[in-house]
């Protein structure tokens, strides 16, 4: 008899979003309290925190009008003022709201933010120098972009993070200095890295329970909760947060509650790629009637896996280390960093299966998957598929084709086990 | 004239063989450059061959296998003709990484189909604020040399250096010349013509490029055209990275345009811009690379606009229309193409955008287009 399975919701993720909101709507409000107000791409916002700016997120921004259901309608507005819908939609939701409030257009208010007095665009991406340029251009919004390569090999590591290293402490610092009036905050920068520390290891011990057989929770429940990891660093919510979302696991263990029911997961995933945001719920569907959930992540490991890296008594120098020195959090981005964190992973969290999340329009984690599902497959024969989709842009989500690649992922899987 | 034309349509027509011709008759290593913007003067003057990669004539068939549907026409069929063993001339590749993501694509798929025997991968910057990035631009090409020199087992004197700049320095301005003839008398070459020669300065050995582009210019020099001038003006812009397909060259001309100028990447923007030969070989390499003009999206760059640019280039031209022609999934051009149509539109300049994909399955929609164009800007 077929097994009806069923997500167990857990409590603590509810709190989330009113974290969240407060953060968006702080924003939103911060011109009105006549605070600074700065926009960023990349891991670039901190210095704009260390300096009492309040400051948006390129990616925090775009999973927020996901999650809120705004995309499409901002999405809309971008194609109209004449955005490609090939582009970024990242990239291209920027433009919509951008254009929404230049031109007097309708949109969902809790999508619009107050135009910044600085930009500060990390191209982490090529793609973010793209968005910064057009929001400058349109907009005639300042800009300060800072160049931050991904790490091909791992030898090429001591030079960007040189590179990097003296962008911030020649560029970025002196720039936000001059934009804030006042001398660059290094105590502040500390104090944000302190309780981004606590958090992460907080978050570390909560990955513990993905490691369970059954797991207690799932990689999407985690993907709610990263905020606190990363565009919520510094606020100590975030360790209130973690903290009971540790209980709540702890409690699941103990009491053999697990992440599906009845008992547990027929197939433990691992998911690469950009989260769906605007589809998480979609995806779900997909994935929990076959028993299936995904326990872990390229992206969601991209927020400080490994805390007791980050020294706060020296806060550039660490935020360079981070992610060009032995935090390597930008060779991840890389073909060869990608093997080398999905096996850390495959071992990890006893992983059958991996979702290889191909974004239509953002092709950062992309690069050469269908090497890396060869490569893991000789090595572990573990097998991966390609699902084709979007973050955002519901254009480019083939229903049809997710089940497709889905199924043919649990059948490779069980036969395997045969 | 005619003889250099067809000795270069004939080139053009199969870069493979000529490559591997060409390396065997210089018993000389071939290294690949992704295009756009990786200085391979220093590969010259490391005795190899540079060649620039090219987007291949075939459909695509094993390559997606490796790179998606949605990268452009360049990625998907370098990746294809490398994964099917077409380009097994080329004994190295150098990748410049951080152009644009698809470039991201080739070094780890190379390394395991193809295995050339050298691979480089640099990560040129933006053309952002600071000393730090002239700085680093100059360390990736000094890391870039001693990686050619560690394959060869040889060095590469500054003398070495500067001799092959001269060469390349000649080329650009033989290639500048060619272009100020054609300036003034637009109809001594077909559109596929200046694309042919200018690509085929990408893989063709400078020197024996220099001497060709020599005699060709004397018979343009010396050659009287018939002036149209019922023919239309317009400048084409863009298409980066890659050939634009020869039909579509052919159909503007049908249509009754010509084409007096270009911002083409295989056009003007690639011959663009001299290396001062003052002072160190590597910082003026550097330099170049650095400069902001012609704006290109790949660069970062936002003090100057591209349609400020285009537009003077039609202007300068007596031209009346601008072709955009951009290639299907090229990012960096569509993001910027909303705002070089804001630009047009602002200034009252007649344009219009042409999408170019690898396989085109039909000329029709390009036609239409096209045709509406000039019927609106006079051409009926």
């Amino acid at each position: 008899m077929d097994v009806k399975y069923k997500v167990n919701r857990l409590q603590t993720t509810n709190e989330i979003r009113p974290l969240v909101d407060k953060h968006w709507a702080d924003l939103r409000t911060a011109k009105e309290r006549g605070e600074k107000v700065a926009w960023a791409s990349g891991p670039t916002f901190i210095f704009a925190y260390a300096m009492g700016m309040k400051c948006h997120f390129m990616a925090g921004y775009s999973a927020y009008c996901g999650g809120i259901g705004a995309g499409e309608e901002v999405l809309k507005v971008a194609e109209m003022t004449g955005d490609l819908p090939e582009t970024c939609s990242y990239h291209r939701l920027h433009m919509g709201m951008g254009e929404a409030v230049a031109r007097g257009i309708d949109i969902n208010p809790q999508a619009i933010l107050p135009m910044p007095d600085l930009m500060v665009a990390g191209r982490l991406c090529p793609e973010m120098s793209h968005y910064a340029e057009g929001l400058n251009r349109r907009f005639d919004i300042r800009v300060l972009p800072i160049d931050l390569p991904s790490v091909y090999d791992l030898k090429d590591q001591p030079r960007l993070r040189e590179f990097v290293y003296r962008q911030f402490k020649e560029v970025v610092i002196p720039t936000v200095e001059e934009v804030c009036g006042k001398p660059f905050d290094y105590d502040r920068m500390s104090e944000i890295l302190t309780v981004l520390k606590k958090v992460a290891t907080l978050r570390n011990q909560c990955w513990e329970f993905f490691k369970t057989k059954p797991a207690c929770w799932t990689l999407w429940d985690y993907g709610v909760s990263i905020a606190p990891v990363f565009y919520l660093m510094g606020n100590p919510a975030g360790i209130a947060y973690y903290e009971r979302l540790l209980e709540e696991l702890q409690e699941r263990k103990e009491k053999g509650i697990p992440a599906i029911a009845p008992d547990g997961e027929k197939y433990r995933l691992y998911w690469d790629g950009w989260l769906p945001w605007a589809f998480l719920g979609k995806f779900m569907r997909k994935f929990t009637p076959n028993g299936a959930i995904c326990l872990c992540g390229r992206y969601p490991w991209e927020f400080f896996p490994h805390p007791e890296l980050i020294d706060p008594e020296h806060p550039v120098e660490t935020w360079a280390d981070l992610y060009y020195g032995e935090g390597r959090l930008t060779y991840h981005f890389s073909p060869h960093g990608t093997v080398d964190l999905i096996s850390e992973l495959i071992e990890d969290y006893s992983i059958d299966g991996l979702v290889m999340f191909s974004s239509k329009t953002c092709r950062i984690m992309n690069l050469s998957q269908p090497g890396v599902i060869d490569v893991l497959d000789k090595k572990y024969g573990i097998p991966g598929v390609i699902v084709e989709g979007d973050m955002i842009d519901p254009a480019m989500i083939s229903d049809a084709q997710i089940e497709t690649r889905l199924e043919a992922l649990y059948e490779m899987i069980d036969s395997r086990r045969r | 004239m005619e003889k250099v034309l067809t000795e270069i349509a004939e080139i053009t027509a199969d870069p493979y063989g000529y490559v591997a011709g060409l390396k065997e008759r210089k018993e000389k290593k071939v290294i690949g450059c992704f295009p756009m913007h990786i200085p391979d003067e220093i590969i010259h003057a490391a005795d190899l061959i540079p060649v620039v990669i090219w987007r291949g004539n075939e459909p695509v068939t094993w390559g997606h296998a490796h790179v998606p549907p949605y990268d452009c026409g360049i990625t998907r069929s370098f990746v294809d003709d490398a994964v099917r063993g077409k380009l097994g001339f080329m004994d190295g590749m150098v990748f410049h990484v951080r152009q644009c993501l698809q470039a991201g694509e080739f070094p780890f798929i190379m390394e395991r189909h193809v295995k050339p025997s050298y691979q480089k991968v640099l990560y040129l910057p933006a053309l952002y604020p600071g000393d730090v990035m002239r700085d680093f631009t100059i360390t990736e090409l000094e890391g870039f040399k001693t990686s050619l020199e560690e394959f060869t087992g040889k060095k590469i004197s500054d003398d070495n250096l500067n001799k092959s700049i001269e060469i390349y320095n000649k080329n650009r301005g033989l290639l500048e010349r060619v272009y100020e003839i054609r300036r003034e008398k637009p109809e001594i070459l077909k559109a596929r013509e200046v694309m042919q020669i200018v690509w085929s300065s990408m893989f063709m050995l400078k020197e024996d490029h220099n001497k060709l582009l020599t005699e060709l210019i004397k018979g343009m020099e010396a050659k009287t055209v018939e002036p149209e001038k019922d023919k239309i003006r317009v400048i084409p812009v863009g298409c980066l990275c890659q050939t634009l397909q020869f039909d579509i060259l052919d159909l503007i001309e049908d249509l009754g345009m010509i084409i007096p100028d270009d911002d083409l990447y295989i056009g003007s923007r690639y011959f663009a811009n001299q290396v001062n030969l003052d002072g160190s070989p590597l910082g003026a390499l550097a330099d170049r690379y650095l400069t902001r003009t012609p704006v290109c999206p790949t660069k970062g760059v936002w003090q100057v606009h591209w349609g400020d640019e285009a537009i003077k280039k039609m202007r300068d031209n007596d031209a009346r229309g601008i072709i955009s022609i951009i290639v299907k999934y090229c990012p960096p051009h569509a993001c910027y193409y909303p705002d070089f149509k804001s630009k047009m539109e602002k200034e009252g300049i007649n344009a219009i955008m042409i999408e170019m994909e690898h396989e085109i399955i039909t000329l029709e929609a390009i036609k239409t287009r096209l045709q509406s164009f000039v019927e609106i800007i006079g051409g009926v």
